[in-house]
């Protein structure tokens, strides 16, 4: 009788960790979708700033590149088993900001980028608009770039929130 | 002789003064911009400039808007203007009025050799080119490889043919090399038009020239500032600052070394006349930069009308337009975008 109290009282406990779990994991995912919001708000009228200062023949869509070009930043997506209560993999998404890519250079074997390579590499992808553009416009890219990690991070604790909610169901049925 | 044109001015300006005070008298006022800024949507803004001179411009656009199409419109109106003035001027009022759109022809000619550098169709570019700055070879602009050949295939023809004798190489178009284009064939472009307007002489000499001698010193800023963090070297620098204005020279070689915001407001608040613009930004802050220069200009673009019997009215008339356009098109934006709170960081009144 005892051990059926006791077993009872640790799947319950269990249950309320897996519950608690799940509701911090969507109040992070809610969080940072409002985040992500307020930053591309802050991003989209940076650059309408950034136009109004250098001018709408200097700063539209017909300057973009279409010659070819590899990307400077990349998404890698990962599986990962461990810690997974439910035996399925879970994905996992790592940013890659401002490095080469493995087929491009293949003898800059940094594990990170210096902070004047970003910054160069920042530099040249705005040299589209012209060598020298307006410090909104580089604000802009900022936005846009703090966003993008959101981004990532968003589809993680997503990840992560599913993965609770599975627990959860799977515990509570 | 200054001071004599009250004389002679009307027998071939008289005219065209009486048409652009007219205009100026249709810019919007603030009452206008508060109506303005009010709005929900740009379907509201179309309804309060319906009532406005830009109404039978905007009257036939369909819902949707977008920012781009009222400020095309807007410009249209303008370009109708400066047409109609045009062709009625004589000389040497007509040869003003076309070079207050050089500036222009720069800006379309740099579009289109960035646009084919990337590799983009000549068509969409020439859609965006501004209608002020246009000219009948613009679009054989897309086959120059260099800008030798961009001078002696095309441009050799156009108003702009001898401001490029100080940027002719040989070297290859990229994006720093058609910047440094830019910026020489403005500096050349200013120089020659404060030039011409010393040679007119009497209350033109002297308006155009204060006039002119601000937009050089506020480039001067701007590309200095634009160009911190950027591989132009101090010296490319210098030769991009126009040789008049009150920072020549000395203010010039001091603005070539600085490394950043600071510095530039450290050389800048050394000159009265710009102790007030830079008075009103925080240190290490240069987003309002903008909105300081654009209120100095409207202030002097104004007070140019208080002034009878001279060709500065005209310019004056075609920078305030320009002016509101940006106005129309900032409190656009920030219709679009629901960030109505952010309108006032932008907008000039011009009355």
């Amino acid at each position: 009788m005892g051990e059926e109290n006791e077993a009872t009282n640790t799947q319950q406990s269990t249950t309320e960790s897996e519950a608690l779990n799940f509701l911090d994991s969507v109040d992070n995912y809610l969080i940072l979708i409002e985040s992500l919001t307020s930053t591309l708000g802050q991003g989209w009228l940076e650059l309408s700033s950034a136009r109004h200062s250098m001018g709408g023949s200097r700063l539209n869509n017909v300057l973009l590149t279409l010659k070819h070009h590899s990307a400077p930043t990349t998404v890698e997506l990962d599986y990962d088993n461990a810690g997974s209560m439910t035996k399925s993999k879970a994905p996992q998404l790592t940013l890659s900001k401002w490095k080469p890519s493995a087929t491009q250079e293949s003898n800059e074997s940094e594990a990170t980028t210096s902070p004047l390579k970003t910054e160069n590499h920042r530099g040249k992808v705005l040299s589209m608009f012209g060598g020298m553009v307006s410090p909104k416009l580089r604000a802009s890219q900022l936005s846009f770039e703090t966003a993008l990690e959101t981004l990532v991070e968003i589809a993680n604790v997503r990840s992560s929130v599913l993965e609770a909610h599975r627990a959860l169901k799977l515990h509570k049925g | 002789m200054y001071g004599f044109e009250a004389m002679t001015f009307n027998i071939h300006g008289g005219y065209l003064e009486a048409i652009v005070r007219g205009h100026r008298s249709g810019l919007l006022t603030a009452a206008d911009y508060n109506n303005l800024c009010q709005c929900e949507t740009l379907d509201d803004i179309k309804m309060h400039l319906s009532a406005t001179e830009y109404g039978p411009y905007l009257q036939n656009e369909p819902s949707p808007l977008h920012t781009t199409t009222i400020v095309e419109k807007c410009t249209l109106k303008l370009v109708d203007e400066y047409k109609h003035m045009l062709c009625q001027a004589t000389e040497p009022l007509s040869t003003f009025l076309q070079y207050i759109t050089y500036g222009h022809m720069i800006d379309n000619v740099v579009l289109i050799v960035t646009g084919t550098l990337h590799e983009r169709d000549v068509q969409e570019l020439l859609e965006k080119c501004h209608p002020l700055g246009m000219f009948d070879s613009i679009a054989t602009l897309a086959v120059a490889q260099n800008m030798r050949e961009l001078y002696r295939l095309v441009l050799v023809d156009t108003p702009l043919a001898p401001y490029f004798s100080e940027c002719i190489t040989s070297e290859d178009l990229d994006d720093m090399n058609i910047e440094i284009m830019r910026n020489t064939l403005y500096k050349a472009y200013l120089e020659d038009f404060y030039q011409f307007c010393q040679k007119l002489g009497g209350a033109t000499a002297e308006i155009m020239s204060d006039l002119l001698a601000f937009e050089a010193d506020r480039r001067a800023v701007n590309i200095t500032i634009n160009s911190i963090g950027t591989e132009l070297t101090r010296e490319d620098r210098r030769k991009l600052y126009s040789s008049f204005g009150l920072l020549y020279p000395y203010g010039h070689e001091e603005l070539a070394v600085c490394e950043d915001i600071d510095q530039v407001r450290g050389v800048m608040e050394k000159y009265p006349a710009y102790q007030h613009i830079f008075g009103k930004l925080s240190y290490g802050e240069s987003q309002m930069l903008d909105k300081a220069f654009y209120e100095e200009e409207v202030k002097r673009l104004c007070l140019s009308f208080e002034q009878q019997f001279h060709y500065g009215v005209f310019f004056a008339y075609m920078r305030l337009r320009e002016q509101e356009i940006r106005n129309l098109m900032w409190i656009s934006e920030c219709v679009a975008q629901n960030q109505k709170s952010r309108v006032h960081d932008s907008v000039v009144f011009i009355f």
